[in-house]
């Protein structure tokens, strides 16, 4: 690990403040670390400055539903506070399943949702010794090579995938975030328009300004009558990624779908949101037929690498699985 | 105490060699079905569980000596390459840094073992280790491998084991005339006439079975701590057999065998991989020597994966014949190995193959394949588990061409003789395995069972049972030695140079001597684990730890005990053997009469201790001991997203005695788990292109979690086999691995109503099957 100077802030300002100091690319705020240690450790990125941000909990760890329904998360909470909160657990119960089968105990203890949404691919080569594009270098090495747990959507030159459980609930869910900038600056964005496939010159998963800082994540009050289900299917019962998972989020008015959302992950570089899917949904009654149509429709443009066609049919079933779910149809 | 020297055979994993055995005196008579047993036979915690659990238990990492340097290997990242230049004054000049061992100041390091520089010019498989950096922290010495510049010259290189075996294949080697194991191999076993066999069979099934390169992943890495204090060596070895590491170290170092001490208390696991110092004990042991100063290398769990050994692949084929009946006409089985490039001996895939059915005409066929990828080593029965899934797969597919129950095809071809060896087997419990668990399984009723499936939420679930078959050694051997003291508080101290790998022989060995002393278990003390006592004990695999020590233990308690009452007696001016120890205290055979403890007789010595020695005796000649068993499991296959979760597993094996069902169970569980770990996820997997493993950690290698563990039946036959050994105990290291993922593959293929194609079965190879 390169030598580094660490840092306190206990607020979001003192942290964009600090973020500065350090110049452009050679500081980053650090959360819970369960990322970015292991990135530091593996000499993939090298910070000289690292601004902690964990002694600003009082103002950024928490969970607060508005009289509206709007659920307002810190950007300190942990997946551990998620997973156990009473409230979300009653009102939206997507948000609790999406973290229950994230990571381990352990990690869900440290892990803060904003670094969630931030962390980077768990692509082999990316994790590994390869000068790999993403890294900037000039190839992919997984596009011809081993590429089992890889995209099968985006046209980015990196087909990494987004690797978060809570990244597509949140597009399913038109969450928001607050980000703080320099000069007591705020502003705020989609969930969903918060990531962006890499591309040559931007070559990482969301677009953060140098000096900014996540302070809050905002779930909005969803329609009434509105219900999700997230299905995450891994190749082993705990501590895995997703190999694919699907979010789905539907208001239902009279039994016809009245709004739909599906975002899938573990399928591309961001959360992949299929907005055909919700347009076909919208005005019908989710029958498993419909499921499965809906299933069809949102793999057509699937283009599988070399290893990966499993996921194809693998993520027609969780689809499948996911708006039955949603509907209030399983078994 | 007449000496005699006795000729017996020892068989291990699979090969059987000849032994010499040095006798004083004689084992006492075989432990049989009514033996009256207090304490061997009873569940038993772990005389060691308290350290384990509240971390005072030391391990090789816990090893923490005054003025202890740290070291790191920088290792190659290329599939083939000579090293040309290594450039370490960068690497040298860094805060706490105190030397950088490589090929051009430390050529000389040979590992007796591979008969290699340990260093080498030549550098066959990305892993191999080009420089370690000793340093006074594990960081320092990790950031100053980055500080070390190497040139390469690059190689020509082959992965792929069958390409490797093809003439025009890069030289893994460079100086070796082809990429076979040895001039030996291909290796060929044939009795009968196969081709005769399969043309007068009525129903053949060839089947292509592969198997993956699956990690050990020993909690615990390989690694050491030396100290050289200019007289003696000390090495705390993470290892299964210190009389092999002080060996090997002595030898790399230019000692004599008795000036190397070779340590190891508590071990996180081994699973046949840690055999010797490894390379990192003998770079531990010689810069130790060099620098004078205490060295720790542990390897990294990256090392660990790609330096420190593996279950090697498997590529087979299999060709079965049979009559209508079932009757097997033929069995073949063509193997080829992926060995990597440091590779030694075949691995026993073909074991099973030659025995567990009756059949005149079996062909093996073993090819052993040299690649640029890191060596493998011995892993928990190792070719046997990759064997039997293979073989036992395509008796399934054998008894769906038949239409025939599978277990009855089993049934039909039962080997009621060794074939090979054309003799009898001392017992053979298979039948009694096979009718046990199907009753437990509900075997009559699968076919029944699994039409109630489809189920779930999409109607996608389905269930399947299956079984596969276990035939393992076992009954240990010789040489073997034990020393019993009792002490003059009448307690007793037992001194072997096994090691106990986490199995529980600590507690075991207790169990037998404080059963053969006549005291209570806490009045025994075990200790193991270091060459300084002297008292040559047989490395810790093969499962024959229990089987080899445990008899030798109980011959020193016996005669320490005849000794003790010898004393006594004399004491009390009684006849010895009126005189008997029962919990610890002296009574009189005949009346019953309590005469106060052993103790308060031994006190009156002036520290006198009585000593008695023990040692394992010969096997039983002309017949073979095996430990037969059967698993079978339940599982739930998702058609809609391939993955297949183990509901439960039956494990019905055959270990003769059990001395105590507690580390008995654990070591089946153990095994199911590891088992199902190979079956259902377990696969290094490599870049071709580039010859370099992808998942050398623990994250993306994956490996059984707690949720994973299904519920695990385990029956306890618990019957001595009294050809074993004194004990009648046979080992259960290995046995319970080597059906289950025999049993789950065949599970699996009756579910999704086809065969399976080797393992792991992944979502996307289950999803390929169903396509
Ligand atoms: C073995 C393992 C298994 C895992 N399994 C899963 C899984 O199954 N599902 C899943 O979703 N995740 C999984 N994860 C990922 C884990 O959830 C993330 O590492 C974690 O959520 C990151 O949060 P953190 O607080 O530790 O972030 P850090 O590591 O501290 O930071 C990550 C990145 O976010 C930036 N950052 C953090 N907070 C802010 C902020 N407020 N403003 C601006 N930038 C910020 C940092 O600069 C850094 O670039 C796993 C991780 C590991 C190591
Ligand atoms: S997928 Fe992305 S991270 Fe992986 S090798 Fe390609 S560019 Fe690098």
């Amino acid at each position: 690990m390169q030598p580094f100077d660490h840092v306190s802030a206990t607020s979001a300002a003192a942290a964009v403040e600090l973020l500065q100091q350090g110049g452009p690319s050679g500081a980053r705020v650090i959360a819970g670390g369960t990322d970015l240690i292991s990135l530091m450790r593996d000499r993939i990125q090298s910070p000289r400055l690292l601004v902690n941000i964990l002694p600003a909990a009082a103002a950024l760890r928490y969970l607060r539903f508005e009289a509206d329904g709007a659920l307002r998360v810190g950007a300190l909470a942990t997946l551990a506070d998620i997973e156990r909160d009473p409230h979300i657990a009653a009102r939206l119960p997507i948000l609790t399943q999406a973290v229950r089968d994230a990571a381990t105990p352990q990690l869900r203890a440290m892990a803060t949702a904003a670094g969630n949404l931030m962390q980077r691919p768990r692509c082999w080569y990316y994790r590994g010794e390869f000068p790999c594009w993403l890294k900037g270098g000039d190839e992919c090495f997984a596009r011809d090579g081993e590429n089992k747990y890889h995209a099968i959507f985006g046209a980015s030159p990196c087909v990494a995938v987004h690797p978060s459980d809570l990244a597509p609930v949140l597009v399913a869910l038109d969450a928001e975030l607050t980000i703080a900038g320099p000069g007591g600056s705020a502003r705020t964005l989609p969930v969903e328009r918060f990531f962006a496939p890499p591309t040559d010159d931007e070559r990482i998963e969301y677009r953060l300004q140098p000096g900014e800082v996540v302070s809050e994540i905002r779930v909005p009050a969803q329609p009434a009558g509105a219900r999700g289900a997230y299905v995450k299917v891994m190749d082993r019962q705990a501590w895995a990624f997703a190999l694919v998972s699907v979010a789905a989020q539907l208001s239902e008015r009279d039994g016809v779908v009245e709004r739909a959302r599906l975002a899938l992950g573990g399928v591309a570089n961001v959360p992949w949101r299929v907005a055909a899917v919700e347009d076909l949904l919208t005005g019908q009654r989710l029958t498993p037929a419909l499921a499965a149509q809906a299933a069809e429709r949102a793999l057509e443009n699937a283009h599988p690498l070399t290893h990966n066609g499993y996921k194809v049919p693998m993520a027609r079933a969780a689809i499948r699985r996911a708006l039955l779910a949603a509907a209030g149809q399983e078994e | 105490m007449p000496v005699r020297i006795i000729t017996t055979h020892l068989e291990f994993e699979g090969r059987v060699s000849e032994q010499r055995v040095v006798m004083e005196g004689d084992e006492p008579p075989v432990w049989g079905e009514d033996a009256e047993l207090r304490i061997v036979g009873k569940p038993t915690p772990r005389v060691d569980g308290r350290e384990r659990v509240t971390g005072g238990a030391t391990y090789t990492y816990d090893i923490q000596l005054p003025g202890q340097l740290t070291a790191a290997a920088l290792r190659s990242p290329h599939a083939h390459a000579r090293v040309t230049r290594v450039d370490a004054s960068r690497a040298e000049a860094m805060p706490g840094v105190r030397a950088v061992l490589h090929r051009f100041n430390a050529g000389d390091l040979i590992d007796p073992n591979r008969d290699r520089s340990v260093f080498a010019e030549e550098l066959p498989y990305a892993g191999a280790i080009v420089a370690l950096v000793l340093a006074d922290t594990r960081e320092q010495a990790a950031d100053a491998c980055a500080a070390v510049m190497v040139e390469y010259e690059t190689l020509p290189f082959v992965v792929d084991p069958e390409a490797a075996l093809q003439p025009e294949a890069p030289r893994v080697l460079s100086d070796r005339p082809h990429n076979k194991l040895n001039d030996e191999y291909p290796q060929t076993y044939q009795r009968g006439d196969v081709d005769a066999g399969i043309r007068e069979a009525e129903v053949t099934v060839e089947a292509r079975f592969e198997t993956p390169a699956a990690m050990h992943n020993s909690m615990e890495t390989h690694g050491a701590t030396a100290q050289w204090d200019g007289r003696t060596l000390t090495i705390y070895s993470s290892t299964q057999d210190i009389f092999g590491v002080r060996r090997a170290v002595a030898k790399a170092l230019g000692l004599h065998q008795n000036q190397v001490r070779a340590i190891k208390q508590y071990m996180g696991g081994g699973f046949g991989s840690k055999f010797g110092p490894h390379e990192s004990g003998l770079l531990a042991a010689y810069a130790a020597h060099r620098l004078g100063r205490p060295v720790q290398y542990m390897l990294s769990r990256e090392d660990e994966n790609v330096a420190a050994g593996h279950r090697s692949a498997t590529i087979q084929h299999f060709r079965l014949g049979a009559q209508r009946d079932g009757t097997l006409t033929a069995i073949e089985q063509r193997t080829v190995g992926n060995l990597g490039a440091l590779a030694g001996w075949f691995p026993a895939t073909a074991m099973a193959t030659k025995e567990l059915y009756q059949c005149a005409n079996v062909r093996t066929i073993d090819e052993g394949a040299r690649t640029n990828l890191g060596p493998f080593a011995a892993f928990r029965a190792p070719g046997v588990v990759e064997g039997i899934a293979a073989m036992e797969t395509a008796v399934d597919q054998l008894a769906a061409a038949l239409g025939m129950d599978p277990l009855e095809l089993r049934l039909k071809n039962y080997a009621e003789r060794h074939q090979d060896m054309q003799r009898p087997y001392a017992r053979k419990l298979l039948r009694e395995a096979y009718e046990i668990g199907a009753e437990r399984i509900g075997w009559a009723t699968r076919d029944a069972e699994a039409r109630r499936y489809p189920k779930g939420r999409d109607g996608t679930l389905r269930r399947g049972v299956g079984m596969a078959s276990q035939l393992w050694g076992g009954d240990g051997g010789p040489p073997a030695q034990a020393q019993a003291k009792l002490l003059p508080d009448g307690t007793a101290v037992i001194i072997t140079g096994t090691q106990d790998i986490g199995t529980g022989t600590r507690t075991v060995l207790a169990q037998i001597a404080a059963e053969e002393l006549g005291l209570p278990l806490e009045a025994v003390r075990v200790e193991l684990g270091d060459t300084e006592f002297g008292l040559y004990s047989p490395p810790s695999g093969g499962s024959m730890t229990l089987a080899s020590m445990g008899p030798a233990v109980r011959m020193a308690a016996a005669e320490a005990r005849k000794d003790a009452l010898e004393i006594v007696g004399h004491l009390v001016e009684a006849p010895a053997d009126a005189l008997d120890i029962r919990d610890g205290g002296i009574v009189n055979r005949e009346t019953g009469r309590e005469m106060g403890t052993l103790g308060s007789y031994l006190e009156q010595l002036d520290g006198h201790e009585v000593t008695a020695k023990g040692m394992r005796g010969p096997n039983a000649e002309n017949v073979t001991v095996r430990t037969f068993g059967a698993q079978f499991a339940e599982v739930e296959v998702d058609l809609g997203t391939g993955q297949v979760r183990v509901r439960r597993i039956v494990a019905v094996h055959d270990c003769g005695r059990i001395v105590n069902p507690l580390t008995f169970s654990s070591q089946i569980e153990g095994g199911i788990i590891q088992g199902l770990g190979f079956a259902l996820m377990e696969q290094r997997v490599v870049d071709q292109r580039f010859g370099t493993v992808m998942n050398a950690n623990l994250e993306q290698f994956h490996i059984p979690t707690i949720r994973d563990v299904p519920e695990i039946d385990i029956v306890l036959l618990d019957r001595p086999n009294t050809y074993a050994n004194t004990l009648g105990a046979l080992g259960a290291g290995e046995p319970p691995i080597i059906p289950t993922p025999g049993a789950i593959a065949n599970a699996v293929a009756h579910a999704i109503g086809r065969p399976v194609s080797g393992l792991p079965l992944t979502p996307d190879r289950i999803l390929d099957l169903l396509k």
